[in-house]
């Protein structure tokens, strides 16, 4: 087992709910094809919070790189392929990539009238999102989220989040802790299924095994996030060190009388999104 | 797309009696619910009897399956509830990371290969030729060994079995040093059966033991290798399904 190092103890966390109609992290999409990580990313959410403090997109992010990020999934959500085309509105063949002598884009040839693009979002989907750091810093970002300098976004701009964002006040401990006691914000639809199946395979309801990643500088996975720039012509990425874990967290619903009944072993559990 | 299916079986019908004494019988209903090519697709299956007036089948196919003729013969049809549920599985590949956690079960088939079998059986007599060019596959028999056998062979599926959590000894009761800690998985389950095949009158012997633990990913790849093409040899016969659950009170 892996122990926590308790590396952001004594600093305020800001807890966000990240959750909205859709969402979209892309962490390495180009091109026609746009993923979404099946959880926010330290790039999405630094954006959010960029955008909020009301940075515009070439300023210097240093002070923001020194956050430290944790993901709860409370809500897995479901995928949803977005089916896109792309053509030109006077009815011309597209442009391929070469260029003619004049540096201008030759057409396609056989003419070409629409491009296919994907683009991925989770739809239904409830994270909470745990960010710590210096107190000033912290203080003026959970300030700044109340009253957003700019629009705020799940991951791309058309993905508007629904309120609450920010769930009140600022933490105290560590972000594992301030994760696993922060009550859980699954959607009502959800909890109501999660108490009707507990009652039906007989397992308890009180508390919800929820699937956790944070920083970690001796986490053993790598996630390549980490904005250095978010300027249009000059994005740059880093990678930092995670870690995934399991919370259990409260859910509010009555613990059954007998309070040593372990829960069989169930493999749909997972298979809920 | 795999899909993994669960179907509740009644263990009083007697149809139902039938598919719990044999593998055999449970190996042609699952292969009857794939529609297309039932002989083409690795169909993995495992039956979890936690319960045993409720048993459970479970079933990982590539292709969508119908369970109705299972449920028909061997359910309850007209009773309220799931008769059985079918879950896309590709969700729970996606959330296959490294270092992460997860409860899970296995039933397999340890084996170890031998070119120099001891004992007088009729098989053991037969020549390289008549098994197809590979030497003798001898069943892992005793609990140790059973472990054993999961144990070394973990790091090539794409998982680690941490060491159990233990509570440090009393002051001044220290234990050896050369202990080595247990891994987090135990044996629930161990059994034989005796499997007689059309035409044959020597019944084949099967070998089997359920596990039970924790698992942390190491490789996601060879994970999602191994837990859709199954672990170890029989798995005709309800072995080598690796089903993942949350680690619950961990």
């Amino acid at each position: 087992m892996t122990t926590y190092h308790p590396t952001s103890g004594g600093e305020p966390v800001l807890v966000l709910r990240l959750a909205g109609v859709l969402q979209s992290w892309g962490d390495r999409s180009a091109f026609n094809r746009r993923e979404t990580r099946p959880e926010p990313t330290k790039s999405g959410v630094i954006g959010l919070l960029a955008a909020a403090a009301g940075l515009p997109r070439e300023a210097d992010l240093t002070d923001l790189l020194g956050l430290r990020l944790g993901i709860r999934v409370d809500q897995a959500g479901t995928l949803l392929r977005d089916y896109h085309t792309v053509s030109d509105y006077r009815g011309r063949p597209l442009p391929q990539t070469g260029v003619s002598a004049k540096g201008v884009q030759k057409l396609t040839s056989p003419a070409k009238d629409t491009h296919v693009t994907h683009r991925f979002y989770l739809q239904d989907a409830v994270f909470l999102a745990a960010i710590s750091g210096p107190r000033p810093l912290i203080e003026g970002l959970a300030d700044a989220v109340l009253r957003p300098a700019f629009p705020l976004a799940l991951g791309r701009r058309s993905c508007v989040p629904s309120q609450p964002i920010a769930l009140g006040g600022l933490r105290e401990g560590t972000l594992l802790d301030v994760l696993a006691t922060e009550p859980w914000q699954a959607g009502e639809a959800h909890r109501d299924a999660y108490w009707r199946t507990a009652k039906r395979t007989n397992t308890r309801a009180d508390h919800v095994d929820l699937s956790a990643t944070i920083d970690d500088d001796n986490g053993d996975d790598v996630a390549h996030d980490v904005p250095l720039s978010f300027a249009p012509r000059e994005r740059r990425f880093t990678s930092r060190r995670i870690r995934h874990t399991w919370l259990s967290v409260p859910t509010g619903f009555p613990a059954p009388d007998d309070a040593t009944a372990a829960p069989a072993h169930d493999p749909f559990a997972l298979l809920g999104w | 797309m795999p899909f993994l299916s669960r179907i509740r079986i009644n263990p009083l019908r007697a149809a139902s009696q039938k598919l719990l004494a044999n593998p055999r019988a449970i190996h042609g209903a699952v292969q009857g619910g794939i529609a297309d090519r039932p002989t083409d697709e690795r169909v993995l299956w495992r039956l979890d009897s936690d319960n045993p007036h409720r048993p459970m089948l479970f079933v990982l196919s590539p292709s969508r399956p119908d369970w109705t003729h299972i449920v028909e013969q061997a359910g309850w049809p007209d009773a309220d509830g799931e008769h059985s549920a079918i879950a896309d599985y590709t969700p729970l590949l996606a959330q296959l990371a490294i270092g992460k956690e997860f409860a899970f079960r296995l039933t397999a088939s340890p084996v170890q290969n031998s070119s120099k079998p001891t004992g007088d059986s009729e098989h053991r007599k037969k020549t390289p030729k008549e098994l197809h060019q590979r030497s003798y596959r001898l069943p892992q028999r005793t609990a140790a060994h059973q472990l054993d056998w999961l144990l070394q062979r973990t790091t090539r599926w794409g998982f680690d079995i941490p060491h159990a959590r233990t509570d440090p000894a009393a002051p001044g009761l220290a234990l050896p040093e050369q202990l080595t800690p247990a891994h987090d998985v135990r044996i629930i389950d161990r059994s034989r059966h005796n499997i007689t095949k059309p035409g044959s009158k020597t019944a084949a012997t099967l070998t089997t033991a359920t596990f039970e633990g924790f698992m942390r990913v190491t490789d996601p790849r060879l994970l999602e290798t191994a837990m859709l093409n199954g672990i170890g040899p029989s798995k005709a016969y309800g072995c080598g399904l690796l089903t993942l659950a949350p680690p619950a009170g961990r």
